[in-house]
């Protein structure tokens, strides 16, 4: 037996557990982090699949970036979590059922029956030479370049987006404008006053100021 | 050997337990956030897999540009959270309901 | 594999409105509040120029091009032209009501131009990959345009409410793509229906993908019972942004049914016709009926748009090419009457008045009888009163769905819309013997007052000749 289906295994049980963490823990911050090590899991789940090149991007855009983002929300907002527990228990037995029901109907549909082993072989492993990156990148940017380009847009739409609904200009808040602080001359900062040279005479009001 | 069914069956698996996800935690609107993390998952692991043994690219680059949008969609997902949390200082879902009718 | 050159000509309206949503956005930087009707400009002449390129490159061939990705056709190009004319007509109508709430600012345009993109890019959408972008491209400007009252509490819980539903939606519609593509093992349409037409169409695999398909289909078109947030939206969202949601993005999500249902799993035709029986029934039945309870005129609309929606199922399900004619005849004109509806209620509202419950309309006729008379054509139109155009959009449906063999349904459709005709035309009885809560007399500047009549003479001129439009959406879809 190779060690492929232990692998195989040992992830997916891992993932598995962690996905039900994500949904059953109280506190997003656990939340969160159980989803970081779900896709860790997935990651190497798709190493198995010789899925190299997206495996690593989702350790490094999800993980690195997504679930940070997460982080940094659930930490910015200054939640209440006892209410947000309020009818987990009540919709539990529902909810189990009509979840179960439909794995079993997805799992009958995409089972051993359609997608085993005698109905689809798996492809022979490719070779040390074989180049994942290369592969999807010579296809990304010239087969699938449109949609690259649509993806890109809609990066662009997020930007704009999350900027301008998140954005705020305080008034009282205080901050540097370093365009400012370069552009400054002299002429701003000092100011020479041209003042008559005391005489004796008026040194006694000068002494009253 | 790990036969095609059996990633399928984890995908499946993923999917199922972020709608129960969504289900329960109707409530806590960054659980579901991450509920809508997982579900995506599930699909990319589909997608993976299928491109694996059918022997094609076009399932791995689908996945590439899913994994593009979902970050966008958090971006933005968090965004109107963080819209809806200044003016409502809760994330309950439950006392969210000025709309009805 | 052998990469070909794109051929760029075909998608020279989707470059030209690509590139001028971005001289738009950094236009927009530059300018301070006084001329920030620059930006306004500027997005016009944006749909002005995408509506003369995409007229000008119109032949009635289909091209392929991007590697299947892309598709330019008949069809796309009367939708896309629509498109860019509702929009155009939105902005028009949003622009005193955001400047008066001091909501005018670029990023309205600039997500809406984004979202125009998106759109044109579902209409031309030729595999599943390329559809899904367009379909979230669209998307997320729209959650971000429904946020985009910032401190008003109704517009943010919308824009959640949307967000949330929509995500879920799209993750269904992401799981029925990854299972056709499993059982077909291509992403493009037409190699997907080459497929199908070859293997027989009891796949499990297939079916369930399918299912999954429409339930998303289902979610973002607002057919019962995957419903629930269209009228929250629709009432939440500030109104402009209501009138855009209402009316160009149900276009695209008519392109995108035909492209997926029809172009590419036309051959399960007899298994997604099952489940688009039961949302059409559903839809025009609820969205009929609980229409009349409600006292907010964008609730009403809501819930009338869901009844819309499934009359315009009823066409796409007949599966003839009568009855996709029909039900695309449908959707053009369904655009045109919302736009009608909710710019009425843009005319009516002023600072700190919304002039949205039904109640506003009272006395309408005392105030501006002409106004009133516009609201009354728009009423009878969605009605299905003849010789309104509202009424041939419905007799055409129908009469597919009869030669499909679905009398009952038919029947049900018929007595619903009877049953809904008894709120369109309380707000015409409001309007004519009601005596006005206030007074005062409209106030609005002519291109809005132009326009809004011009929009409900369009909907009697098209009642009086109505085969223009229909014959032009048969020789489309040939």
């Amino acid at each position: 037996m190779s060690i492929e289906p232990v692998l195989f295994y040992i992830f997916s049980a891992v993932l598995v557990f962690a996905a039900v963490m994500v949904i059953a823990v109280r506190n997003p911050v656990f939340a969160a982090l159980f989803l970081v090590l779900a896709f860790f899991n997935s990651a190497a789940l798709w190493l198995l699949l010789e899925a190299e090149f997206l495996a690593l991007v989702l350790v490094l855009v999800y993980v690195g970036a997504v679930m940070v983002l997460f982080l940094f929300v659930v930490m910015m907002l200054d939640i209440n979590l006892t209410p947000l527990r309020e009818g987990f228990i009540k919709y539990m037995p529902v909810g189990l059922v009509v979840a179960v029901i439909m794995l079993l109907e997805i799992a009958v549909v995409v089972g051993p029956e359609n997608f085993g082993l005698d109905q689809v072989a798996p492809p022979p492993r490719h070779g040390a030479d074989y180049n994942n990156t290369a592969e999807l990148g010579s296809v990304l940017y010239t087969v699938y370049a449109y949609p690259f380009e649509i993806a890109a847009v809609i990066l662009l739409v997020a930007i704009v987006a999350a900027i301008s609904l998140t954005l705020r200009r305080r008034p009282q808040t205080k901050y540097q404008n370093p365009a400012e602080q370069v552009l400054v001359r002299r002429e701003d900062r000092v100011r020479l006053v041209k003042m008559e040279a005391e005489k004796a005479g008026s040194a006694e009001g000068a002494e009253g100021d | 050997m790990i036969a095609l069914s059996d990633f399928l069956i984890l995908g499946a698996l993923l999917f199922c337990i972020s709608l129960a996800g969504i289900f329960l935690n109707r409530k806590n609107l960054l659980i579901l956030l991450m509920a809508i993390e997982l579900m995506l998952l599930a699909v990319n692991i589909n997608f993976v897999a299928f491109s694996h043994y059918l022997g094609d690219t076009a399932g791995q680059v689908f996945v590439f540009f899913i994994l593009t949008v979902a970050a966008a969609e958090a971006a933005i997902g968090l965004a109107i959270l963080i819209v809806l949390f200044r003016n409502r200082r809760t994330i309950n879902v439950g006392q969210i309901d000025s709309l009805k009718g | 594999m052998v990469f070909e050159f794109p051929n760029f000509v075909p998608a020279l309206a989707e470059i030209f409105v690509l590139t001028m949503a971005c001289v738009v956005l950094i236009v927009d930087l530059f300018l301070t509040e006084r001329n920030r009707v620059i930006t306004y400009l500027l997005s016009q002449a944006t749909l002005l120029g995408a509506a003369v390129l995409t007229v000008s490159l119109h032949n009635n061939s289909t091209e392929l091009t991007f590697s299947g990705g892309f598709i330019r056709d008949g069809m796309g190009d009367v939708l896309k032209v629509f498109i860019y004319l509702v929009v155009a007509v939105v902005f028009l109508y949003s622009r005193e009501y955001l400047v008066v709430r001091k909501l005018f600012k670029g990023e309205f345009f600039v997500l809406g131009l984004f979202a125009v993109l998106g759109m044109m890019v579902m209409v031309s959408g030729h595999s599943l990959l390329t559809i899904y972008l367009g379909l979230e491209l669209l998307s997320l400007s729209l959650y971000a345009m429904v946020a985009m009252h910032r401190d008003s509490m109704p517009a943010s819980e919308a824009a959640m409410k949307y967000f949330i539903l929509g995500a879920i939606a799209s993750g269904m519609l992401l799981y029925g793509m990854s299972l056709i593509y499993g059982a077909t093992g291509s992403l493009d349409i037409g190699v997907i229906a080459d497929t199908l037409r070859m293997s027989p169409g009891d796949d499990m695999v297939l079916l369930l993908g399918l299912t999954f398909i429409i339930v998303a289909l289902a979610f973002k078109l607002g057919a019962v019972p995957f419903h629930m947030w269209i009228p929250d939206v629709y009432h939440g969202a500030p109104t402009p942004v209501t009138l855009f949601i209402g009316s160009a993005p149900k276009i695209a999500a008519f392109a995108m049914v035909m492209r997926l249902l029809v172009d590419g799993l036309g051959p399960l035709h007899v298994q997604w016709q099952d489940m688009l029986v039961i949302l059409a029934a559903l839809s025009i039945v609820a969205g009929s009926v609980i229409a009349i309870a409600q006292r907010n005129l964008k609730r009403m609309l809501a819930y009338s748009t869901i009844a819309h929606v499934g009359f315009l199922l009823l066409g796409i399900l007949a599966g003839t090419e009568n009855g996709y004619a029909g039900a695309m005849f449908y959707v053009l004109v369904y655009a045109l009457m919302t736009l009608g509806a909710f710019g009425m209620i843009l005319m009516l509202s002023r600072a700190g008045f919304e002039a949205d419950e039904i109640e506003d309309f009272k006395g309408l006729n005392e105030r501006s009888p002409w106004f009133a008379f516009v609201m009354l054509i728009l009423m009878f139109s969605m009605a299905g009163v003849p010789p309104f155009v509202g009424f041939y959009a419905k007799l055409a449906v129908l009469q597919a769905v009869i030669d499909a063999g679905l009398v009952w349904l038919a029947v049900l459709a018929v007595l619903s819309a009877v049953i809904g005709a008894f709120y369109y035309l309380r707000i015409v009885k409001y309007m004519y013997f009601d005596k006005p809560g206030d007074e005062s007399a409209l106030q609005s500047n002519f291109d809005m007052r132009a326009t809004i009549s011009a929009n409900g003479l369009l909907i009697l001129g098209l009642g009086i000749y109505p085969s223009g439009l229909m014959a032009l959406c048969v020789t489309v879809l040939r």
